[in-house]
Formats: C-alpha cells, structure tokens, sequence
C-alpha cells in the first residue's frame, strides 16, 4: 500500500533536492543551513501531497511553490532580523564561466538586503526563469505589484552590485 | 550559459544590468551545488519528515472522527474553551435541529467553493465585455487564485486582456499595497489613481507600459479592486494581442477607465473571489508594523541633506534599509539613494580597492563617477560607498535626474561628491542597527 502511495517520490526527491537547495540557498541570501531546513520542509510536504502531486501537470513547479512558500513562512516567523550570509559560500572551483567567489558573496549580501517578498520574486524571475504571471501565481501576488517588485529590486541591486557585475556578460 | 534569455520587461532592447545580474545569479547558484555534496541525504531527510508529517496528520484525522462520532450518538460533545480562561470547557448540546443549523451555517461561510476556472472567467468575460470577438488564451487555477488571458477584438484592433481572481487578508499590508499607485521613481506611468468605493472596496486604475523603463510602446492599463472581504479581482488590458513580443494593433487598450471600472467591479467577479480561501501564507488581522522600526533611511536622509534644497517626493518607510529623496535646488530634480548595510566585511576587499581613501576613524571611502542607464538621454550616476570599521557598509547614489529612467534635468546630480561623502559617514546611520 505504502508503496503504491510513494510511488516515484524517492526518484523525485534524489532528482530534484539539489536544485530546490541551490534556489533555497539564494532565496536565503546564502545561509547554506537554513536552506537545508527549507528543502526538508519543501520535499516533507510533497511526499504528504505525492498522490496528487504526481499526478500534476509540473510536480517540479510544484516544489519550488511549496519551497518558496516555507521560505516566506520563515522569514515571517523570524521578521525582527533578517539573516545574513557571513562566508557560509562554500568552497568551490574555479568557475568556468568567469567570476569569483567574492562577487557571488557580495551578490548574496545584496539579495540577503532585499526584503524577502523582492528576494522571492528575483529568485523565481531570474534564477527559475518564471513569467510574470507565474511569478504573481507563485506569490499569490497580483502581476502588477509582481512587475513594480521587480523593477524596484533591480533597481535597488543596480546600486549595491555598481558595476561589479562587469565580467558577467552574456556568453 | 544561457542568460538572461526569459522575457525582458524593458523597452525593446535588454538592460544590460538584468542581464549580467541573471548570469551572476545563474554562477552563484550554481556554486552551491558545485563542492560535489551528496545530495542525496536531503531527498532521504525530506522523505522522513514528510512520514512524520503524514503520522501526526493520522493521528488528528482520527480524532477528528471520534469526536463526530460522538455527536453523532446524540451526546454531548465537549470543546476546549478559550486559552486565557483557565482551561474552561464549553458543553455544546448535540441535538439535531442545531447541529443542522451549525451545519448550514458553516458550508454557507466558510465552506470551499470551486474556483473559477479559466473558462469560466473567459466566459464571464465575454458576456460583461462591448460586442466583440473574443478568444481564450488560458490560463491557470490555483488553490488560492484563478487568471485567465484572452483576445478580445472590438472591430478596431486585437487586444489582449487578462483577468486574475484572488483573496488577500483584509487589511494587510498586501491588500494595501495592491491598490498602491507604484512608485513612479521605479515604474514609468501616465496616470494612476485610488479610489475608495462607496462599499468600502478600493479601486485602483493604471495607465502604464509593457516596459516600465520607457513611456512608450505597448501600453497596459490596469485595475486592481480589493473587496473589504479581501477578495482582489486584476484587470489588464494592452493594445497589442499579446503582452509581448506583438506589434501594436491600436492606439489604445480596447477600454476606457469608465468601462474598465465596469468590468473590474462586476458582481460576477467579486462574488467569486470573496468567496476564495484566505491565503494561508497571509499573516492573519491587520498588519501595521513599520519595516523598519527605528525610523526610515529617508527620514534619517532628510536631515542630513544641505539646507536649502527642496524635497520633492521621498521614499515610504516600508523600506528597510533604502531609502531615497528626489531633491530640487531650483536648477532641477535629482535622485539621491542610500543603501545601509551592516556586518559587510567579509567583503570589504571586494568593494574597497587599494584606492579607496582611509579616515582616520578607519572607515574607507570610495568615489565612483559614471554613466547612468543605458538609454538614458545625458543621465550620469554619481556613488560615495563607505565601510566603517565595524562593516556598516553606506551607500549614496545621486543622479542628474529625477529618476534612475528619465532623462537628465541638469547637468550634475544636486549634491557633491564632498556632500555625499559627509552625508554617508555621518554618525547618525551607525543608530539605526
């Protein structure tokens, strides 16, 4: 019985737990354990769902929904301070594509600065490439306050990031 | 890499800004999966709580039905009192005449409905719509919100219109800021109002543009309703056939305020979203705490500016940490940002090179001077970043303009560089932790 009701949840969670970590890990501005916390509570939640959630059209989206969702939760229950990235970046190679540890640092402190429904909506735009109007679903927000979200949190990233970002040019 | 290749929300060319963030989110991202950790005891660790969820939700489930079970013997059934009365318990008669009122009552107020579908609100929207033709786009249903997209062709040109039904805690800040004009030093509009309805609902309306960095091409009309029950109802019309990537058909969106207003106080829509679930992400009552509780960055900012210069318009204090004034001297308007971030040494060297100038408190001071947004007519972007010894980290923008996306006013932002620089070390930011 228990296996009908699982069926495929472990081959979901091994495929997906990294990625749903990485979102995790920038919506929480870098706090490499909370993101932990976030993607148990994000994977604990689909498996209490995963009838209906296989079923889904995107199960995947699903996830990030839940994971964006928990993400908030927190941030309300914990609103008077806000976290902060302090060199929890791991250690990682060289990267391929150009850049370095410190700037991915200080773009973590920037996004850590926004508040969390801004961080939400730059994760979900830029990072999980979500529209508009799927952002505005994902935040139960309307597209409009979506769009001036976004526009302002850029906005506000242009000035902490100046022209740091120099090196990241299309490729 | 692929960068950035999503759709822009800017005018017909990519701000090279959006673009390079993307690419640095993508790297930085991506980092975090890069130190080859075995993921693996995530997935194992999210699989055992969510057993442990499904056991505790047994385990309520099962005595949800004992307790029915036991109305359902003409009992008495025993309900916990309040918390502040000393553990008090309240016996409910159990007898069928007010258990079917109790019943009744309940489906009629709290009870679910469906929501509407995307063809539903398609429907609806053909029959509150002026004669036209009209075509589904789709769209999609949520547990706590519908939207729907369709084409609507009044005979003068295809335009695209969507609909989205939704419920906000009534009162909260969210409800607030729905029927909030934005900010125009952000968003680039032609008209925006709000307006308290004679039930109590508030309306807002919005002449925009697709591209909120220009006032041209396609344009978006919007308006926000939000019902004192908290049901929020989001129209949006354009005068192209999609939001994107679609030539203009017409000079204007289809609608006129009058008719917009019409549409967006419709019965048929209201109705169905007060009758949505209240989201439970939404912090229950009203919610009045300031962002930030010691006092605004723009207010701590208007004291600090020069004498003598006009203030314009000023950041709300729901900010925390930014804020800004658009300052006048008489000569033109001028955007001035503060960012205040503290515990920032551990990228210190980052930002402050060897060129950075050092004060005898210890606090490093960089100048930067450069060209503002790209597509800007004139505009220049002037920045003084400091860093205290204790990692407060103060950043000020000044711009020869009102807004980081209009073009230039003058030819210099209002205040110096010696200014910024005296503004952005001044004590007072250390106080506001």
């Amino acid at each position: 019985m228990r296996k009908t009701r699982d069926n495929g949840f472990p081959e979901f969670a091994a495929a997906r737990a990294g990625h749903l970590y990485r979102s995790a890990c920038l919506l929480t501005g870098g706090d490499t354990h909370l993101a932990e916390d976030l993607v148990q509570e994000t994977l604990g939640r689909v498996y209490v769902h995963w009838k209906k959630v296989s079923r889904a059209d995107n199960p995947a989206g699903y996830a990030q929904t839940v994971l964006t969702c928990a993400f908030l939760a927190h941030r309300r229950r914990h609103s008077s301070r806000r976290e902060r990235a302090t060199g929890v970046l791991p250690e990682v190679p060289e990267p391929q594509t150009g850049g370095d540890a410190p700037l991915r640092l200080t773009l973590l402190e920037a996004l850590g600065q926004l508040p969390a429904k801004d961080r939400a909506v730059v994760v979900l735009r830029y990072w999980e490439d979500r529209s508009i109007e799927e952002t505005a679903a994902v935040l139960n927000a309307s597209s409009a306050a979506v769009r001036t979200r976004c526009v302002r949190a850029l906005a506000r990233l242009r000035v902490l990031l100046g022209d740091s970002l120099g090196e990241y040019a299309r490729s | 890499m692929p960068v950035a290749d999503h759709d822009h929300d800017h005018d017909h060319e990519p701000d090279p800004f959006e673009e390079r963030f993307a690419g640095a989110l993508r790297d930085t991202g991506t980092a975090f999966g890069a130190d080859g950790t075995d993921r693996q005891d995530l997935a194992a660790r999210g699989e055992a709580h969510g057993r442990r969820m499904r056991s505790r939700r047994r385990v309520a489930v099962a005595g949800t039905a004992a307790a029915v079970a036991l109305v359902g013997l003409g009992g008495a059934l025993l309900l916990p009192g309040g918390q502040g009365d000393g553990g008090r318990q309240q016996t409910a008669a159990a007898d069928p005449s007010s258990r079917s009122a109790s019943t009744t009552a309940r489906s009629a107020s709290t009870a679910p409905q469906a929501p509407m579908s995307a063809d539903d609100i398609v429907r609806t929207l053909e029959e509150l719509l002026p004669e036209g033709g009209i075509s589904s786009e789709g769209g999609h249903v949520t547990d706590n919100g519908s939207y729907a997209g369709a084409v609507y062709d009044d005979g003068r040109g295809k335009a695209a219109i969507t609909v989205s039904l939704d419920r906000v805690q009534p009162g909260s800040r969210e409800a607030r800021q729905i029927t909030q004009c934005p900010d125009k030093l952000f968003v680039a509009y032609d008209a925006c109002t709000t307006t308290k309805l004679s039930d109590g609902s508030v309306l807002m309306l919005f002449k925009g543009y697709e591209y909120p960095n220009s006032r041209s091409g396609t344009k978006r009309w919007t308006a926000e309703l939000v019902t004192p029950a908290g049901g929020h109802v989001g129209v949006q019309e354009w005068n192209a056939a999609a939001e994107k990537d679609s030539p203009v058909t017409r000079k204007q969106p289809p609608l006129d305020l009058g008719q917009l207003t019409a549409l967006v106080t419709a019965h048929e829509w209201r109705t169905a979203a007060d009758a949505m679930p209240l989201d439970k992400r939404s912090p229950a009552g009203p919610d009045t705490t300031p962002a930030t509780p010691r006092g605004s960055i723009s207010t701590t900012l208007t004291a600090l500016v020069p004498d003598g210069l006009k203030i314009v318009s000023k950041s709300p204090p729901d900010d925390d940490q930014f804020g800004y004034l658009v300052l006048d001297d008489g000569r033109g308007r001028s955007l001035v940002q503060v960012n205040v971030q503290p515990g920032m040494q551990d990228v210190e060297d980052q930002l402050f090179g060897s060129d950075a100038k050092v004060l005898p408190d210890g606090t490093k001071v960089a100048l930067r001077k450069q060209s503002g947004d790209k597509g800007i007519s004139g505009i220049v972007w002037w920045s003084v970043d400091t860093i205290r010894p204790d990692g407060l980290r103060v950043v000020i923008s000044a711009f020869n303009s009102g807004a980081q996306n209009t073009p230039a006013t003058r030819e210099e932002p209002v205040l110096t560089m010696e200014q910024m620089e005296a503004i952005a070390t001044d004590r007072t930011w250390l106080t506001l932790g």
